[in-house]
């Protein structure tokens, strides 16, 4: 089982570094129309659709890394002069619940993907279609759920420290 | 069951949770999701999950928010940072506590460029703490000033938590940001002020001179110049009518990453570096909104917020005084709660109910002045103990400073913070006319 922590924190990165390149090319592709619109008048038609759907892709394939390294906040001033025992059942618990979170909204976001490719639904200007996006959100989430699961049942208790 | 009573419930539910280091998001999601099951029953909760995950990330206007967390990031990473300090240690050399001021002066130009205070406080820390020990600065002085200066990340823009509050009550980012700048500028003055007062008044806390210290010279004045650069492509840009927001973040972003290449700081390790940083930032605030929508949907559906403004105004206070009632709130809120929490679930509150009330000003500057307001009374948070969470990232590198240290040290702060809220609400003009000077 000291695998399957490795693969799901192996996976989270690989999100998070698709994410961040896909950011860098939003940036970049911005950059691009801008000098296109000032200088030459002619702008990336559509360029604020794509920027959406890739921004869109890309918050969802964060999660799993902020998952790894716990990065959700939680208030701990009510819990301090709690047992170490308590406080990591607390953090099991928390853990199952965001599993669950994140399960609900894969296969909720799931089933909106289908109605949006069933009525080929698209962005405005480019009609972009919109289950790309929804394609990259359903796995992220089920990997942020898998990653939760894993954390609840003790198996990624490092914080995802490797990683730093 | 009826609507105020199934309210209640919901925030029982929630605070039960958080108390219970349930993370943040997940209480707000769950609270939401019951309150919403109570009233439509499952499918039309779950109908307004299937497109709301979508409706939120995939979104123009909020892509701001994770383009301005990587634009900060690759400046993190982009060791600009120790230039900036070596700058400012130039120009404030000849002042008693001259070095603390310098801190004061890098983290003001670094929240120029980055829109978190947390991310503020631990670059410049990383570079301007040792210095500061090494100089004969006291711990609680060095960490005390640290972590205050933190907060000029989000006061000076770019400002994440500025960004959220102009998405969800419908305000312009870039007069937003306009209205942040005289505060975040007297927050910079008064911290400095601080520290000069302090070091006169209490002995041993900073050398006599920092006349050690090399003074500005031509290259170090050339090395802080991308910053200045940036910066001003950025706003210029915005504010020059060259680009929205959204653009100028994605330019800032890039021309950090340039920058940082340029400077030949950003190796493979430390780009991906950049990544995962913002993927735990990013992932962080949209889970927070996306738990934070159902908990307000679920809310809009009770018709709870309507209930708050006839209880309010049925108190026949005057418009001021529940605004400060409301910062009072926060406050209090803040010493529990982190700052983006606290904005996503009471802003969709609390903001109907001021803009119902008459204050003698347009709407649109009402909604400015009160974000501005909302902005510096998180701050509080984010320093006063019992958690304020700039003082633990300051506190946890420097090893040898015991946290009750770095509370002693902030405290001088938090009093310059405190007239500086109260000169704005009472002179809300200080932070408007700049925006009607810019746009």
């Amino acid at each position: 089982m000291f695998h399957l922590s490795h693969l799901l924190s192996w996976l989270a990165r690989f999100c998070a570094i698709l994410a961040g390149l896909l950011l860098t090319a939003i940036t970049l592709m911005t950059c691009a129309s801008i000098i296109g619109r000032e200088f030459i008048g002619r702008p990336i038609t559509g360029d604020f659709e794509l920027s959406g759907v890739a921004a869109g892709a890309a918050i969802a394939l964060f999660m799993p890394l902020c998952q790894v390294r716990r990065g959700n906040i939680i208030v701990d001033f009510f819990t301090t002069r709690c047992s170490s025992n308590t406080i990591h059942r607390l953090d099991r618990l928390g853990a199952w619940l965001l599993a669950v979170c994140f399960f609900i909204l894969a296969w909720r976001t799931g089933v909106g993907g289908l109605n949006a490719f069933q009525s080929s639904s698209g962005t405005m200007i480019l009609g972009f279609p919109e289950w790309i996006t929804y394609g990259f959100m359903v796995p992220a989430f089920g990997l942020t759920s898998l990653i939760a699961s894993a954390q609840a049942i003790g198996l990624m208790d490092n914080n995802g420290s490797e990683l730093r | 069951m009826s609507g105020l009573l199934l309210v209640a419930m919901m925030f029982g539910v929630m605070l039960t949770l958080m108390a219970a280091r349930i993370p943040i998001a997940a209480a707000m999601f769950f609270a939401g999701a019951y309150g919403y099951v109570m009233q439509t029953g499952w499918p039309g909760f779950s109908n307004y999950l299937n497109a709301q995950a979508f409706a939120r990330f995939a979104s123009y206007d909020l892509s701001v928010i994770p383009l301005f967390i990587l634009m900060g990031n690759f400046a993190t990473q982009g060791g600009i940072s120790r230039a900036l300090f070596a700058f400012a240690a130039g120009i404030t050399r000849r002042f008693k506590g001259g070095m603390a001021m310098a801190a004061v002066l890098a983290s003001a130009a670094f929240g120029a460029i980055c829109g978190s205070s947390v991310a503020t406080a631990a670059t410049i820390t990383g570079v301007a703490l040792p210095e500061l020990r090494r100089h004969g600065y006291s711990g609680r002085l060095a960490t005390g000033t640290l972590a205050a200066a933190g907060t000029l990340g989000i006061l000076i823009p770019p400002s994440v938590p500025l960004v959220i509050y102009a998405i969800l009550t419908e305000q312009n980012i870039a007069k937003l940001f306009a209205a942040a700048m005289i505060p975040g500028l007297i927050a910079m003055i008064g911290y400095m002020v601080v520290i000069a007062v302090y070091v006169r008044l209490v002995p041993g806390q900073a050398p006599d001179t920092d006349d050690d210290i090399p003074g500005v010279t031509r290259a170090s004045t050339l090395s802080v110049m991308p910053i200045l650069g940036i910066f001003l492509i950025v706003f210029g840009g915005i504010y020059g009518g060259f680009f929205t927001p959204t653009e100028g973040a994605a330019v800032g972003a890039a021309a950090t990453l340039i920058s940082a290449v340029l400077r030949r700081e950003l190796s493979w390790s430390g780009f991906k570096e950049c990544f995962y940083a913002t993927a735990e930032s990013s992932g962080m605030i949209f889970l927070i909104f996306l738990g934070a929508d159902v908990m307000s949907g679920a809310l809009a559906l009770s018709g709870a917020t309507n209930h708050l403004s006839t209880f309010v105004n049925g108190l026949g206070w005057s418009p001021f005084a529940i605004v400060a009632a409301i910062l009072l709130f926060y406050v209090v809120l803040g010493a529990v709660m982190d700052e983006l929490s606290m904005i996503l679930l009471t802003i969709p509150i609390f903001f109907p109910l001021v803009m119902g009330l008459d204050f003698g000003m347009p709407r649109e500057s009402v909604a400015i002045w009160f974000g501005i307001m909302v902005l510096m009374v998180v701050e509080f948070g984010l320093l006063a103990p019992p958690v304020g969470l700039n003082v633990y990232v300051v506190n946890s590198m420097a090893k040898d400073v015991p946290i009750a240290e770095s509370y002693r040290g902030v405290m001088p702060f938090l009093v310059s913070d405190t007239l500086r809220t109260l000169l704005l609400l009472f002179f809300p003009g200080i932070c408007l006319w700049f925006v009607g000077l810019i746009t």
